[in-house]
Formats: structure tokens, sequence, C-alpha cells
């Protein structure tokens, strides 16, 4: 009797598995068609609006346009150049930006001292648009390369230097105090402990530094530059080359995205232990 | 008198009864916005070489607090600790403790974990490596050596925390509720565990927990506290042979044990209520 019942019971539960489970495969399978459409969708959208008349096709040409305007600056040589210049300011503001940040924010998440000296500075400094800054900037460094990376590192330091700080702040005393009692040096509690356990919090703090490195990019090449990406959009603006406008828009989009992508799988590796 | 002009043997054996760890008039004072808190109260105890002493209580006896600065990380205290004859005033890789919490560095994995103590006193890495890989297999992870924290169970993970703590071969082990976190099967199989570990190594115990049954199962002598101020009410001798395992619990001497125990506890409880209701 009871066997009948569990029976019964296992074979209403397969069967109502077996009732969803191509349900749900169906529907993952939707879904990523429906991914795989979205842009194609999109862009024959945007086809078909700039070409219907509705629209001025000079203000907002369709992605043909673009695209064809994309592979003359290209073919011109002008893109690979504007590109790496574009590229260094971000790289090298990032890293000279990232590494002060870390160093900083190790010295006043450790030292209490160095915080009460320095945090109220940061804290007053870091609300501050660094697009604020390109007045001053241009006045003090001219049209030079060091104005542009002053301005990137500007941007990415107070992101990396709070998120340090505060990383180094939330170690896990429990951690320090367990290292204390396997004979860990004081003295070395910075790299055996500190470092480490704050890494995530560094890595969260870089990640988000890769977005506002561009960011900073825009209004330092929007200041005035030789060369750069953002610089090719303003140019093409002043030209009316809308179609070149928005390739520009488009190639920063890409390489914002490809340099986010990137930084998280580096992360990824960087926290090893996750 | 006589020790100064003795033979070295008799020293040695001198050495011998000195007691692991002595307690003298130990007060921990604690300064709030309410003014002070009293939290341990003249505490004195003595632990002998090998001996396993247990110290249960209520939370916020001070029981913790007495753990923690024998082991020096508590800093101002009033009295006088020694730990095989020297005073402690900060951690010493001769006494290990392991926590509540396992505390395991999350970066490291299993073995590196059980080497860093080793490791940090200026063995080679095949060395320490050699010394982690003995205590991984005596506390049953060699599957588990090369896999980091997060991925293990609480039991398996606090495990790893005992194996670190061994690591450095402490005289004395000081244990805060280790089990404390962990569910009841789980935390019965590390008793047992604990009781074999314990007849294979030679250091003094001395293990805080809030569970009398736990307290009464593992040790040689079990000390009883009250909270507010923490003072040690009762000092009661374990006398259950060993080898010894959970199961000692079904045992009428344990049973006589833990109603002795339990009658304090009650008494005390009872005080500490009517004081209570009184203010």
């Amino acid at each position: 009797m009871q066997e009948a019942t569990s029976t019964r019971r296992a074979i209403a539960i397969r069967t109502g598995g077996r009732a969803r489970r191509p349900d749900s495969v169906r529907l993952r399978r939707l879904n990523i068609l429906v991914g795989a459409l979205s842009l194609p969708l999109f862009v024959c959208l945007w086809e078909l609006v700039s070409r219907s008349g509705a629209v001025n096709m000079v203000l907002f040409p369709p992605p043909t346009v673009v695209a064809a305007a994309v592979l003359e600056w290209i073919r011109s040589g002008q893109f690979f150049g504007d590109l790496l210049a574009s590229l260094f300011r971000v790289t090298t503001g990032f890293i000279i930006g990232g590494a002060l940040g870390i160093l900083f924010g190790i010295l006043t998440g450790q030292f209490p001292v160095i915080s009460s000296l320095l945090s109220p500075l940061f804290h007053i400094l870091r609300p501050i648009p660094p697009i604020a800054f390109v007045p001053i900037v241009i006045l003090w460094f001219g049209l030079s390369e060091a104005g542009k990376l002053f301005l990137v590192v500007w941007g990415v330091f107070f992101t990396v230097w709070l998120s340090t700080h505060i990383g180094v702040q939330k170690v896990d005393r429990g951690l320090v105090r367990a290292a204390l009692m396997l004979g860990t040096p004081r003295r070395q509690m910075l790299q055996e402990i500190v470092l480490l356990g704050a890494l995530p919090y560094i890595v969260v703090g870089l990640r988000t530094a890769v977005s506002i490195s561009f960011y900073t990019l825009v209004a330092a090449e929007l200041a005035g530059a030789f060369a750069g990406i953002v610089y090719r959009i303003e140019i093409a603006q002043q030209n009316l080359q809308t179609g070149q406008v928005m390739g520009g828009l488009a190639a920063l989009g890409l390489i914002s995205f490809i340099a986010d992508r990137l930084f998280a799988a580096l992360a990824e590796r960087l926290v090893w232990w996750r | 008198m006589k020790l100064a002009l003795a033979s070295s043997s008799a020293s040695v054996e001198e050495v011998r009864k000195q007691p692991a760890i002595q307690v003298s008039n130990l007060s921990i004072v604690f300064d709030t916005n309410r003014g002070q808190n009293i939290a341990v109260d003249r505490v004195s105890f003595d632990v002998a070489p090998g001996e396993f002493v247990c110290i249960v209580g209520p939370s916020g006896c001070g029981k913790s607090t007495v753990l923690n600065t024998i082991a020096g990380l508590e800093v101002p205290f009033e009295g006088d600790i020694l730990v095989e004859g020297a005073p402690v005033y900060s951690p010493r890789p001769d006494v290990g403790m392991v926590f509540q919490q396992p505390h395991l560095f999350p970066w490291k994995s299993v073995r590196r974990n059980i080497a860093h103590g080793p490791r940090m006193l200026g063995k080679s890495r095949t060395e320490a490596n050699a010394i982690a890989d003995n205590l991984i297999a005596m506390v049953g992870l060699t599957r588990f050596a090369d896999a980091y924290p997060n991925t293990l169970s609480g039991g398996m993970q606090q495990r790893v925390a005992i194996a670190r703590a061994l690591a450095n071969q402490p005289r004395v082990l000081l244990m805060d509720e280790p089990f404390g976190a962990l569910d009841a099967q789980t935390r019965a199989v590390m008793q047992d565990n604990l009781l074999a570990l314990r007849d294979r190594i030679k250091a003094t115990i001395v293990f805080v927990t809030h569970d009398i049954d736990e307290a009464i199962v593992l040790a040689d002598r079990v000390l009883i506290m009250s909270a507010g101020p923490g003072r040690i009410l009762r000092e009661v001798a374990v006398k259950l042979p060993r080898p010894r395992s959970s199961s000692v619990m079904l045992e009428p001497a344990y049973l006589a044990l833990k109603k002795d125990c339990l009658d304090v506890i009650r008494a005390e409880g009872l005080r500490a209520f009517n004081q209570s209701d009184a203010n």
C-alpha cells in the first residue's frame, strides 16, 4: 500500500519534470536567438528610420554611411594614429593613477596619522569632476600630452585610492590575529595579510577606474589635441561629417567595452582564490 | 633553596613539575562609556603540562578574554600570567590558538595555510610543506591539500585551523569555542577527532566552551565560570578513562559529573537572576 503510493508519487514527480524540461530548454534557446538578433535588428531599424525621410539624413545618417565613414577613416591611416594616441593616454594615465591610488590607499588605510593628514584633503578634491579641471590644465600644461595625462591620472587616482583605503581598513582582524599567533612578524603583516586581504577591493576600484579613464579621456581630448579618437569626433563635428562622428562614438564604445572585458578577465586571475 | 644546589637531573624534574600555565589574580577591566566594566575578577588557576582543561561559562563571562590574555592578544590586564614559566606580553609561537571562526587565509591552499607558521619561523618551503602534509594526513584532509578554504565545509575548515595551529608544535594550544559554529553532528565528530588527536600530540590544551557536555567529554578538569564579573566558581576533576570518545556521555559516572556541574551552574544562575530582579 505504502509502496504503491510512493511509486505513484515518484511517477507524478517524474512526469512533472518531463513536462517542464522541454519548455525551459525551448525558452533558453529562444533567449539566445533573441540575444543574437538584438544588434542586427537595432541596426536595421536605424537604417530604416534614417532613410524613411522622417529625419534629416545629414544629421542622422544610416549605419551604411557610418560604416563607409569608418572605412574611409581606417583607409586614410588616421584611425590607427588616433587609436594609438587615445590608448596611450588611457593606459599611461590608468597605470600612473592606479599605482599612486594603491600606494596612498595603503598608506592612509594602514597608518592613522597619514589618514588624518591626507583623507580630509582627498575627500574634498575627490567629488570635483575631472572635466572641471580642463581650464586650469590648459593654463598649466597648454596643449601638451602632460596635461591630458594629468586629467586621466586625476580621475583614476581618487577611485583607486578610496577603494584601496577601504579595502585595507576592512581586512579581517581575525586573520591578523591568526597570523600573529602563527608567529608572523608585525612588519610582514602588510605583505602577508593586508595587501591580499584588500586585493578584492583594489580590483573593484581598478575596474571602475577603467571606465573613468575613458570619461576623462574625452575631457582631455576635447581640451585640445592633435590626434585621438575624441579629437577626430570633434573635427568631424566641425565639418558636419555626422557619419564620422557616429563612427568615432561607436569606436570609443567598442574600445572601452573591450577594455572592461579584458580587465574583468584579468580581475578573475588577480583574485585567484575566488 | 634546595633547587639552587640540586643536580641537573633534579632541575629537569623540577621543570617538568612546573605548571604549563600559571594564571594568578588575573583581572581585566574595560573602560566603557558607562564607567568601568570588570570583565574578569581575580581569576587564578594552574594548568599542568599535558593537561586538558575546559573553561565553561555563560556568554559574556570573560572566558574568551582570559584565553586571549594567555595568548598575548589582550594587552591591558592586572595580575600574572606565566606560560612555560615566562610572562606573556605578546603572541608567542609556542602558544597556538584556534578561534571560533577558522580565520583561514582565503588566498592560500590548505597546505600553504598550514605551512604558514613554519615558514614565518624560518623553515624552508620544502620543510614547511612536509610538516603541513603530515598534519593534513593527521586531520584526514589529504584529498583537499590543494583546495582553497572557501571550497571546504565548516568542519573541514576548522580541522585545517587546528592543523595550522599545531604546525609550529606549540607547547600550549588554546581553543576558543572552536566547534561553537558547527552543527551538532559535525561537532560530535570534531570532538572525537580532537580526543584522538590529543593522544598523539603532547600539547597542554585550554579549551573554552559554553557547552557543559563538550567540556566534560574533552577535559581532564573543568573550570566553571560565572558572569558579571567573571570568576571561577568551581573546579571539577573529570576522572573518566582515556582514550575517550563522545559515547562516554552514556556512562553513569559521566552523568554524575554533569549533575555536579549543572548544580553549580543552576545555583549561580538563580543567584544572578535574583540579583538582577532586586536591582
